[in-house]
């Protein structure tokens, strides 16, 4: 019985770790498109860009001997967010700038177009075997009897819960109280409109592939911390994952967003835990299907109003 | 087919120019196919410079034959190795060293049949492949059949597990050997309490490490590459999940090490015997050094004998008709770095026996027996 109990805690808290990482790359592409209405399909390679600075940072500090942990981890995560937030800015004046007011397919197309060429820059740059870290930050609580199942939740796992966490707040407000927050919903409801009223509408949607990027950063050096690897072909898995998660919650919706990389975190934790690992993605992808089904726009999705 | 009708006219105006008499040495081209890039791109290296190594010796040695190679890469894909295959016909050759994975060597070489192109396989080890009745395929590796039954005997007689779990990772390859190392194991009364499939690419397997601890499994085989058993092994040795690991060939490299660090020691890993290691090899080690390149992964030597069996067959056959080929192929021995070779009926190797290995945190390995 206490057995059963450990072993399902603990698969819980692998799957909201799990989740809460979707839900960092997941925000970046539901701001992207509750704002212009497009997928930013460059959006994973972002966050393996993100992991790739943070690998640079911490291999950095270790050469010049600084080994205090949230120096390192600080440094990793400014220098990530300030690079990742560089490529998003330009993958918006590139891919999507010029594009603007053209049909939707075009900025898809170009898109993709830069998810290849990123993903093709930094193998080129960094070759495409994987580059390794030893684990930063080790060791953990363990709970439960010593002769039996023993649930465990790393310092790691609580410091991806930590900041995900913060970043989500601070997110949280600055759209729902801040100034130019405001000028990010205005734009969401109606782009034109927002125009007319005197907001920038180029540099809020530049302002969102920004955050997006950052956020995806944040991710990048959490789960490079965790996983220790990094590959060039990283970001599409973990994009598709993180768009589901999107699509679940509702896409446009950051509360959704959240919610939805919740869920697919743990449906795949379980389904692992219960029945196998090979049905992980069934489960996870039947989801979807089936919150489609009965709900169209996601959990906490609203129903759009054509605007065209 | 026009193709094939203008390429048969081809083929016997060439053998026609070759019988006339003109003593001008004769050009071979081999197509090497496999992945330069892509997250194996190392046994794709390895390939590449084993095949190399080979032609750049056959024309040192000199002779009426002189070799040509051209790299394809199929970035261990099958949707692009079938690509890169109508490539290869396309550009005109009729031997290819490659592919590497089985996944890609299984679509692409049925192209290579219908054409009537002969593919020498240094790597792609699943039963699959030749199970086929086909004609221009061979290779110079053994099987996922010989190599599951040697890691299933091993682990029943000298490990002697008592609660074993069996990973796969749901490819052609991965599964074929898991699948192997199942039923010997079970053959040889030793139960196997889990047996589940991973997808490729996943970063967590933290789920599937606490399913393993929870049910008390005490070792593990992981059928896939290293990509993934590196950082099963990592998650596991943090989570303190420490039993022993054993893999096919797959995730025997040195990146399995750079992936896992100290987690990686004690691995246990089935390998082609190291022939790099061989007295008579000396030389020719000596050369990869000399370009400093490394003579000790897995298919290196299987792809240098992939490309001296083809030219020694077309020597003896006196002819580059692939069709004439096969058949020398089939009725000879050859003498290659990986001891002499012969190849039955389907284009298998007459024998061919996998070692095992212990690997090491820096990237080493020993030999277990």
């Amino acid at each position: 019985m206490l057995e059963s109990l450990l072993y399902f805690i603990q698969q819980l808290i692998n799957g909201l770790t799990l989740g809460s990482a979707y839900a960092l790359i997941a925000i970046g592409y539901t701001m992207v498109y509750g704002i212009i209405g497009m997928i930013n399909f460059a959006h994973g390679e972002i966050y393996m860009i993100g992991t790739y600075v943070a690998f640079l940072a911490i291999t950095a500090m270790g050469m010049l001997g600084i080994e205090y942990l949230p120096v390192v981890f600080l440094f990793a995560l400014l220098s990530s967010i300030l690079v990742s937030s560089a490529f998003g800015w330009s993958l918006e004046r590139i891919a999507y700038r010029p594009l603007r007011g053209s049909n939707r397919l075009i900025p898809l197309i170009s898109a993709i177009g830069m998810s290849i060429f990123l993903q093709n820059y930094v193998r080129l740059g960094q070759g495409s075997r994987d580059v390794a870290l030893p684990s930063v930050l080790t060791g953990g609580w363990t709970f439960g009897p010593d002769d039996g199942f023993q649930a465990s939740l790393s310092y790691m796992q609580l410091l991806i819960f930590i900041v995900t966490f913060i970043s989500m707040s601070l997110l949280t407000s600055f759209i729902s109280r801040s100034r130019t927050g405001r000028a990010c919903r205005a734009v969401a409801q109606d782009m034109k409109m927002a125009n007319l009223l005197g907001i920038d509408t180029n540099r809020i949607i530049s302002l969102t592939f920004v955050i997006g990027a950052a956020l995806a950063a944040v991710a990048g050096v959490l789960l490079g911390m965790q996983y220790g690897v990094a590959n060039p072909f990283i970001g599409f898995i973990a994009g598709l994952k993180a768009f589901t998660a999107a699509v679940l919650g509702g896409i446009g919706s950051i509360p959704g967003a959240m919610l939805g990389a919740l869920i697919l975190g743990i449906a795949e934790s379980m389904t692992a835990a219960y029945f196998s690992s090979e049905y992980k993605d069934v489960v996870s992808f039947g989801l979807l299907v089936l919150i489609l089904l009965f709900r169209p726009t996601g959990l906490l999705g609203k129903p759009e109003v054509e605007k065209i | 087919m026009p193709k094939t009708i203008s390429r048969k006219l081809l083929i016997s105006s060439a053998i026609a120019l070759a019988l006339s008499g003109t003593a001008q040495a004769e050009t071979l081209k081999i197509a090497i196919a496999g992945p330069v890039t892509g997250d194996v791109a190392q046994y794709g290296d390895m390939q590449v410079i084993g095949a190399q190594m080979a032609v750049e010796q056959i024309n040192k040695a000199g002779g009426d034959l002189t070799l040509e190679a051209k790299v394809f890469d199929d970035a261990c894909d099958p949707k692009q190795a079938v690509a890169v295959a109508n490539m290869i016909v396309n550009e005109g050759y009729q031997y290819v060293v490659g592919h590497l994975c089985s996944s890609s060597t299984q679509p692409a070489t049925d192209i290579y049949e219908d054409e009537g192109i002969l593919a020498v396989t240094p790597a792609s080890t699943s039963p699959e492949i030749t199970k086929r009745d086909l004609k221009m395929i061979f290779r110079t590796i053994g099987l996922d059949s010989f190599q599951g039954p040697t890691a299933g005997r091993y682990i029943a007689d000298t490990i002697k597990p008592k609660m074993v779990a069996v990973i796969h990772d749901k490819q052609q390859y991965g599964e074929g050997i898991a699948t192997a190392v199942k039923s010997t194991l079970e053959s040889k009364g030793i139960k196997v309490a889990m047996f589940e499939g991973i997808s490729k690419g996943d970063k967590d397997f933290s789920a599937l490490i606490a399913k393993m601890q929870k049910a008390g499994v005490d070792f593990v085989y992981y059928g896939g590459y290293h990509p993934e058993l590196g950082l099963i092994l990592r998650q596991s040795f943090d989570k303190g999940f420490k039993v022993k690991f054993m893999g096919p060939e797959g995730v025997g490299n040195k990146d399995i090490s750079t992936i896992a660090g100290e987690a990686s020691e004690g691995l246990l890993v089935t390998l082609p015997p190291a022939f790099d290691t061989r007295p008579e090899n000396k030389a020719l080690v000596d050369a990869f050094k000399a370009k400093k390149q490394d003579a000790s992964g897995a298919f290196v030597m299987t792809s240098y004998a992939a490309v001296q069996v083809i030219a020694d067959a077309v020597k003896g056959a006196g002819t580059q008709d692939p069709m004439k080929v096969q058949s020398y192929l089939r009725a000879n021995t050859f003498k290659t770095p990986m001891g002499t070779i012969g190849f039955d009926a389907k284009g298998d190797l007459s024998s061919f026996d996998f070692e095992i290995y212990t690997w090491h945190a820096d990237g080493t390995k020993t030999a277990v027996q």
